[in-house]
């Protein structure tokens, strides 16, 4: 009895980040969906020297760890822009996600035939009309099981933004594991509750996946 | 070690961008008084500003019972919690407190993203480089801890030569340790373990991964209880002076407020009834 009592103290006080966790996490794969697209647009069928800015970008962003560019985006950066701890944190994951998004997009536009890009230029499309209604619709349903795979990485890297002090789940975990010194119970609540937000965000994805399939 | 290594290159990076940044805002430095180059000169001090914004914001790393901890409702608790409260209340504006890692507490205090530290910190060298400190609130002892089962006995600090011991990364205690056992080559540097916490090197210790922890003598009472942990030895030689409160480097009316302010509260016994009040040796 003791103990449930103990659990649901521990549950009640470590589900209040939960909402933190899924702000964070829902504006960076916000970011990172939007500077993925553009970029990966612009890394296939850009300028070359559009092309070579995209591969830098990604290519650098993916080299430093998430928690660096936290840093800056917290400690430099803020200095000229007024960026909240929240927003900092979100959209240096956002940042770094945005990098590997962008090579997902890739990914999936290459992997459209090219035959539909030169099809829809012969029935007289501008080149970007062809990318908007023809490629990217079909190149967005290739990205999906790879999109999904990074939504998951970018819920578990949310646990880093409390490096410049917003209270996610994990945090709140170490709060009360300080506190009662009873760390088994608040990081497996932790757990749980990740292990809810994982299969949550997996089956959605499923099912956008299925209500989308092409039937060939 | 990680991570200070990741901090490192944090620095390394923000310096790179900044000197980056350096030639395009070259336009703007049209307003270079707030750069805190003369303190003396500026005409409003980081004392006012407070005074003006009515609020003083103060940074902390809740997971160090009995001086700061957050309860079941949310709150922060404990001595350093108390304490502070009753420093914003002579200072006469309210107090709001934030909570982050104890590592980037100094960073957030250099960047003005807080005006204050109070985390049971001490005013070591290193950081005295960075950031400035009002005298001590409260002397400060460590204690030597190892498991239930131990048959160690220890009679001064440098009896741990040899023996696997942890600290928190950054805290006196593991300046310690490097200092005096491992510069000296008593303790080989790979029997040292850094953690982010205290209460990960106690879990440690249970475990049998480490022979000694060194830290703070308070909390280790408290993990010692907790955990069936023994104390080996409590000491002031580790320690250096007391913990103090952490201010913005130059903000010299600050801190000859705050330290009017400590020493009346240390005078008057409020700092005594709050060490009862939390179960303070």
């Amino acid at each position: 009895m003791e103990f449930v009592q103990d659990l649901l103290t521990t549950f009640n006080f470590i589900v209040q980040g939960l909402w933190v966790t899924i702000s964070v996490t829902a504006v960076a794969l916000t970011t990172g969906v939007v500077i993925g697209i553009v970029l990966a647009i612009a890394r296939v069928y850009g300028h070359p020297s559009l092309q070579v800015a995209v591969t830098v970008y990604s290519v650098v962003i993916r080299a430093v760890p998430v928690i660096v560019i936290i840093f800056i985006l917290f400690f430099v950066i803020s200095r000229y822009v007024n960026l909240s701890p929240f927003w900092a944190g979100a959209l240096a994951l956002g940042f770094a996600s945005g990098a590997y998004q962008t090579e997902i997009f890739r990914g999936a536009l290459q992997a459209v035939q090219p035959g539909q890009m030169i099809a829809a230029r012969a029935i007289g499309m501008s080149r970007l009309q062809a990318i908007q209604s023809v490629v990217l619709p079909q190149a967005l349903r290739l990205a999906l099981p790879a999109w999904g795979n990074e939504a998951t990485l970018v819920l578990k890297d949310s646990t880093l933004v409390f490096a410049v002090g917003v209270p996610e789940i994990l945090r709140r975990a170490q709060q009360v594991s300080a506190r009662t010194f009873e760390p088994f119970l608040a990081f497996g609540v932790a757990l749980l509750l990740y292990l809810a937000l994982t299969m949550i965000t997996t089956q959605a994805l499923r099912w956008l996946e299925r209500r989308y399939r092409l039937h060939a | 070690m990680q991570k200070q290594t990741l901090i490192m290159l944090a620095f390394i990076a923000a310096s790179l961008v900044m000197s980056a940044c350096g030639g395009a805002p070259a336009a703007q430095p049209t307003q270079p008084a707030a750069q805190p180059t003369q303190p003396a000169a500026q005409p409003e001090g980081k004392l006012a500003q407070i005074r003006a914004a009515g609020k003083l914001i103060v940074g902390t790393s809740a997971d160090y019972p009995p001086y700061e901890s957050i309860d079941a409702n949310g709150n922060f608790v404990g001595f350093d919690m108390d304490l502070i409260r009753a420093v914003g209340e002579k200072l006469g504006v309210e107090v709001e407190i934030r909570d982050m890692p104890f590592d980037s507490l100094i960073a957030s205090l250099q960047e003005g993203k807080i005006d204050a530290v109070i985390a049971a910190m001490q005013a070591t060298a290193e950081r005295e480089e960075k950031v400035d400190f009002t005298i001590p609130y409260r002397m400060t002892k460590d204690a030597f801890i190892g498991a239930g089962n131990t048959t160690l006995t220890l009679n001064k600090p440098e009896d741990a030569a040899g023996l696997t011991i942890g600290a928190q990364t950054g805290t006196v205690q593991e300046g310690w340790i490097q200092k005096n056992l491992v510069a000296t080559g008593l303790t080989p540097a790979d029997k040292v373990f850094s953690y982010e916490r205290a209460d990960q090197a106690a879990l440690d210790l249970a475990s049998g991964r480490l022979q000694l922890v060194l830290m703070d003598a308070e909390p280790a009472l408290e993990l010692a209880k907790q955990n069936g942990l023994k104390v080996l030895l409590i000491t002031e030689e580790t320690a250096e002076g007391g913990k103090s409160i952490a201010i913005p480097e130059g903000a010299s009316d600050l801190k000859a407020e705050l330290d009017r302010i400590i020493q009346q509260l240390i005078d008057d016994g409020t700092v005594k009834q709050l060490q009862d009040k939390h179960g303070l040796p």
